[in-house]
C-alpha cells in the first residue's frame, strides 16, 4: 500500500516536471526552416566589396559588427564592449568583447579588426561602398589583443553608423586569406548564422550558429538563434512575391507592391510588416542649369503643381507618407519645417509662371514664352513605379499649362543622361541612416548632383555637417540644409520609402533595423514548432 | 583550325567596341547604390582601369587574353574564366538537350513528310516545320510557361536542377531548330529516295522499314549533320533569351546581366567563350562527315 502511494507520487512529480519543462520552452520553438524571399540578384554579395542592400538582408545574420544600433538610433556594443573618442575626433578606441570565435574557429581580435579595415580600404579590394563609409579613415593601431586605435584624418560624424552596418562586418582574417578572390562564395563571421552555400540567382542558405554567445543588448534573447536554417530565394518579378508567399512558397518576402500589400494585410493568415526607410524620399531632380527650369520661379511653380496626395493615393494606396523635403520624416536629422511649404497650389503655379513671363498665347493649352512652348523632359528608370508616377505628373502639369515629355529608357543610360544634363527632372532616391547622404545629391562635387546646383553656402553645410560630432549642432547644419534645398526648389519631392514586407502569420519576432531593409533573423521562430 | 583565330579576334574587337559604345558607366553604377561624390567616383574608376583611354584598355584586354587571362569581372572581382565555368555546364546542358529535341521532332517530321509526299500528311508537317522556325522563343516560352506551369501545374516555371526543370527550356529552344532540320530532312530524303540505289533495295523485296531506315536515312542525315553545327550556334544563341524567360543559370543569363550592368570583362569573355565553342563545333562536324560518309577524306 506505501509502496504503490510512493510509487503513484513519483509518476505524478515525474509528470509535473516534464510539463513545466515543456512549458518552459514554450515561448520560442527551436529549430524549423524559413524561407525568406529576396527581390534581387545581386551581382556581387562580399559586404566589403559590394554595394546592394540585399546582399545586407542575410549576411546582417552572418557578420557582426564593432557596434550596433538600435531602433531609436543609440549606439550600443557589440564586438566592441565600450570606446571612447578623443576630443578633436580624430581618434576612436575600442575595448573589444573577449572569447568570441569566428565560424571556423579562429578568435575575434585587435589584429581581426585591423586586417578587415585595411582590407576595406585596400585598393585591390575594389570596395565599391564600404571604403566610402569609412571616410577619412587613417589607419588602426593594435593597442594590445582586446583594444584598437582608430585614426582619422578628419572627424566623421557618420563613422559609428557606418561601423553599425554588416559593409564593415567583422570578417576571418583566415578565411579571406585562404579563399582570396572566391572568399564571397565562403564567408565567415562571427554572428549567429553561419555561411552555407551561395548559388547565384538560385539560393543562399544559413544554418545556424551553435557556438553564438555574445548577442548585443537589442536582440530579444542570448545564446544560439532559434531557427536552424535559412533559405534565401529570390522573387525578382515583382507580380510574383505575394503570389509565393500565398501558396507556402516562402515564409517572408520584402518590397510586396502597395496593391498586393494591401489584400495581405486585410487577411488573417498573413502579417504586413511596413517599415519607414530612412534617407531620401522618391523626388525628381529639377535641373537648375537647363531651360526652362532654370528659372526658380518655374521650378516652383512645378512642385506647387504636383498633387502628392493624389500620387499617393493613386499608386501607393497610401501605404507611403507624402514626402516634403530631401529627407524622410524617419531620418535623422529631418527638419519638420519642410511640411506644408508646398501644398498642392495649382492657381499658385499659374501665377508665379506667369510672373515669368509664361503665357499662352496660341490657345493650345501649353504656356509660351518667345515663341518657345513650356515643355519639362523627364528621364525615367522603369522600376520604382516612376513611369505610373510621371504619367500621373503629366496630367497635372498639364493643367498648369506645363507640357512634360517623359522617356523611360534603360539605368546606365538614365544615369549618364542626368550625369550629362540632358534632363529637366529624373528620379531618384537612396537609402540611408544618416543625414550624410544629402553631400551625393547637393554638393556642387556630390556624385549624383543631378539639380546640377552650385550654392557655397549649401556645400559649406554639408561638409560642416559631416564633421560634426555634436548632435544638436548638427540637426541645425541639415535644418537650413533642407530649407535651402526647398526654397531653391531643387526637387519635388513625391513619397517617403516604406519597405512592405509580408510574412506568413507563423512567423514571430521579426525586427527590422534601422535601415529598414536589414531583418534581424536571430531572434525569429516559426510558431507551432519546426517546419521544413 | 589557323582560320578560326581571325574570327574569335574580330568577334572580341566588334565586342569590345559594342560594349564600350553603350551608354554608362560601371564605376558610376557601383556608387548609385549608396551615394557618394564626384571624387569617390572617379577614385572608383580609376581602380577599375575604366579612366584609361580606350585603345589602352583593348590592348590590356588583348594582351591579357593571349596569355588566357580574361580579367576578373567588374562587380563581383572573381575571374572572368572561373565564372564562365561554372556557367557553362548549365548552357552545354541545355543546348544539347535542346539539339536533341530538334533532330528528334525535325527528322520525325522530315520523315513522315517525304514518305507522304503532297498529301495532307506533309502539309501538315511542313506547318509544323515553318511555325516552329518562325515563332520568337520569348514568345512560345511564355506560351509553355501559361500551359504548364499556371495553368496545369505539371512543370516549374523557373529554377533548374532536376530534369522536370530542363523539359520546357529544351523543348522550346529546339522546337525553334526542328523546323529547319525537318525541312532538310524532307528534300534530302526525297532526294534519296529517287536514287537507283533505293529501287534496287525495293527490288530485293526488302520491307519499306528497311528502305528507309536502313539505306535512305543514312545518306539523307549527311546534311542534316552540317546543318547541326550551325543549328547549334543558333542554339547557343538562343539560349540567351531562353535562360532569361526560364530565368535559368548558364552562359546567356550571365552575359545578359553582365551588358545590363556594363560588365565588360564578363561580356568580353562571354563572347571570346561562345566563338569559340561554335568554331569548335563546326570543326567536329567537318571531321564527322569523313565518319558518315567514307567518300570524304581530309588530306
Amino acid at each position: 500500500m506505501k509502496r504503490a502511494k510512493v510509487a503513484s507520487l513519483a509518476v505524478i512529480i515525474s509528470v509535473l516536471v516534464w510539463i513545466l519543462a515543456g512549458c518552459s520552452s514554450m515561448p520560442a520553438p527551436q529549430g524549423g526552416k524559413l524561407i525568406y524571399g529576396l527581390t534581387l540578384a545581386p551581382s556581387g554579395i562580399d559586404p566589403h566589396v559590394n554595394a546592394s542592400s540585399e546582399l545586407g538582408i542575410p549576411l546582417t545574420s552572418v557578420y557582426d559588427t564593432l557596434v550596433w544600433q538600435d531602433l531609436d538610433g543609440e549606439f550600443v556594443p557589440g564586438l566592441a564592449e565600450s570606446w571612447e573618442v578623443s576630443d578633436d575626433g580624430l581618434t576612436y578606441t575600442f575595448h573589444l568583447r573577449r572569447n568570441v570565435r569566428f565560424h571556423d574557429g579562429t578568435p575575434f581580435n585587435a589584429q581581426a579588426v585591423k586586417f578587415n579595415l585595411d582590407r576595406v580600404v585596400d585598393p585591390q579590394t575594389k570596395s565599391q561602398k564600404a571604403v566610402f563609409m569609412l571616410g577619412p579613415y587613417d589607419h588602426a593601431e593594435v593597442v594590445d589583443d582586446y583594444t584598437i586605435k582608430v585614426y582619422l584624418q578628419e572627424p566623421s560624424a557618420p563613422l559609428l553608423d557606418s561601423l553599425s552596418q554588416v559593409y564593415l562586418g567583422m570578417a576571418s582574417p583566415a578565411a579571406v586569406e585562404k579563399w582570396g578572390l572566391d572568399y564571397q562564395m565562403h564567408q565567415v563571421g562571427t554572428g549567429p548564422f553561419m555561411f552555407k552555400e551561395y548559388i547565384p540567382k538560385d539560393h543562399l542558405t544559413l544554418v545556424r550558429n551553435p557556438d553564438y554567445n555574445w548577442a548585443p543588448t537589442i536582440f530579444g534573447h542570448q545564446g544560439p538563434a532559434y531557427l536552424e536554417e535559412i533559405e534565401f530565394r529570390f522573387f525578382v518579378e515583382p507580380a510574383t512575391r505575394s503570389l509565393a508567399l500565398e501558396s507556402g512558397e516562402a515564409h517572408v518576402m520584402g518590397e510586396i507592391p502597395p496593391q498586393d500589400a494591401q489584400r495581405l494585410s486585410q487577411d488573417p493568415d498573413f502579417q504586413l510588416i511596413p517599415v519607414a526607410l530612412p534617407g531620401t524620399p522618391l523626388m525628381l531632380f529639377v535641373n537648375t542649369a537647363r531651360p526652362p527650369t532654370d528659372d526658380l520661379k518655374v521650378r516652383q511653380a512645378l512642385i506647387y503643381a504636383t498633387d502628392r496626395e493624389a500620387i499617393v493615393a493613386a499608386i501607393f494606396k497610401n501605404l507611403s507618407p507624402v514626402a516634403y523635403g530631401p529627407l524622410t520624416a524617419v531620418t535623422l536629422g529631418y527638419d519638420e519645417n519642410v511640411v506644408g511649404l508646398y501644398d498642392h497650389d495649382p492657381e499658385l503655379a499659374k501665377d508665379l509662371l506667369q510672373q515669368a513671363g509664361w503665357v499662352d498665347a496660341n490657345g493650345d493649352g501649353v504656356l509660351e514664352k518667345d515663341g518657345q512652348p513650356l515643355r519639362v523632359e523627364a528621364y525615367l528608370m522603369s522600376w520604382g513605379f516612376m513611369p505610373e508616377v510621371a504619367q500621373l505628373l503629366q496630367a497635372q502639369f498639364k493643367a498648369v499649362g506645363v507640357e512634360m515629355q517623359s522617356q523611360v529608357v534603360a539605368y546606365p543610360a538614365a544615369l549618364e543622361a542626368a550625369r550629362e544634363g540632358k534632363h529637366n527632372l529624373i528620379p531618384f532616391s537612396l537609402s540611408s541612416s544618416d543625414p550624410d547622404i544629402l553631400r551625393t545629391f547637393f554638393h556642387s562635387e556630390g556624385g549624383f548632383n543631378w539639380a546640377k546646383v552650385r550654392d557655397p553656402r549649401l556645400d559649406e553645410l554639408l561638409e560642416e555637417g559631416a564633421r560634426t560630432l555634436d548632435l544638436e549642432k548638427r540637426k541645425a547644419l541639415y535644418a537650413e540644409a533642407q530649407r535651402i534645398i526647398m526654397a531653391e526648389a531643387l526637387i519635388i519631392p513625391i513619397r517617403d520609402y516604406v519597405n512592405l514586407n509580408a510574412a506568413q502569420g507563423q512567423v514571430k519576432g521579426l525586427r527590422y533595423d534601422l535601415r529598414g531593409w536589414f531583418p534581424w533573423l536571430y531572434d525569429v521562430y516559426l510558431a507551432g514548432g519546426r517546419s521544413d | 583550325m589557323i582560320t578560326s583565330i581571325p574570327v574569335l579576334w574580330s568577334v572580341t574587337t566588334l565586342v569590345f567596341l559594342m560594349v564600350h559604345l553603350l551608354p554608362g558607366d560601371p564605376a558610376e553604377l557601383m556608387l548609385a547604390e549608396s551615394g557618394g561624390s564626384s571624387r569617390s567616383i572617379a577614385q572608383l574608376r580609376h581602380q577599375l582601369g575604366l579612366d584609361a583611354p580606350l585603345y589602352v584598355q583593348y590592348g590590356r584586354f588583348l594582351a591579357n587574353a593571349l596569355r588566357g587571362d580574361l580579367g576578373r569581372s567588374i562587380f563581383t572581382n572573381r575571374p572572368v574564366t572561373r565564372t564562365i565555368l561554372e556557367q557553362l555546364p548549365h548552357t552545354v546542358q541545355l543546348a544539347v538537350a535542346a539539339m536533341m529535341v530538334a533532330v528528334t521532332i525535325g527528322t520525325a517530321l522530315g520523315i513522315a513528310a517525304a514518305l507522304n509526299r503532297n498529301t495532307w500528311v506533309d502539309n501538315l508537317c511542313v506547318t509544323i516545320a515553318v511555325a516552329g522556325a518562325s515563332m520568337p522563343i520569348f514568345w512560345s516560352g511564355l506560351l509553355l510557361i501559361l500551359l504548364f506551369s499556371s495553368r496545369l501545374r505539371w512543370l516549374p516555371a523557373t529554377g533548374q536542377g532536376a530534369l522536370k526543370h530542363l523539359v520546357m527550356p529544351a523543348i522550346v529552344l529546339g522546337l525553334a531548330s526542328s523546323g529547319s532540320i525537318a525541312r532538310l530532312v524532307r528534300s534530302s530524303m526525297l532526294e534519296v529516295l529517287g536514287q537507283e540505289y533505293i529501287t534496287a533495295a525495293r527490288s530485293k523485296g526488302l520491307s519499306e522499314y528497311m528502305v528507309v531506315c536502313r539505306h535512305a536515312l543514312k545518306n539523307a542525315l549527311i546534311p542534316v549533320v552540317t546543318v547541326m553545327g550551325l543549328q547549334f550556334g543558333y542554339l547557343l544563341g538562343g539560349t540567351v533569351v531562353t535562360e532569361t524567360v526560364f530565368s535559368r543559370q548558364g552562359l546567356g543569363w550571365l552575359v545578359v546581366d553582365a551588358i545590363l550592368w556594363k560588365d565588360f570583362p564578363i561580356v568580353q569573355g562571354t563572347v571570346l567563350w561562345l566563338a569559340a565553342i561554335y568554331t569548335l563545333v563546326n570543326l567536329l562536324v567537318d571531321i564527322s562527315y569523313a565518319i558518315i560518309d567514307p567518300r570524304i577524306h581530309y588530306d
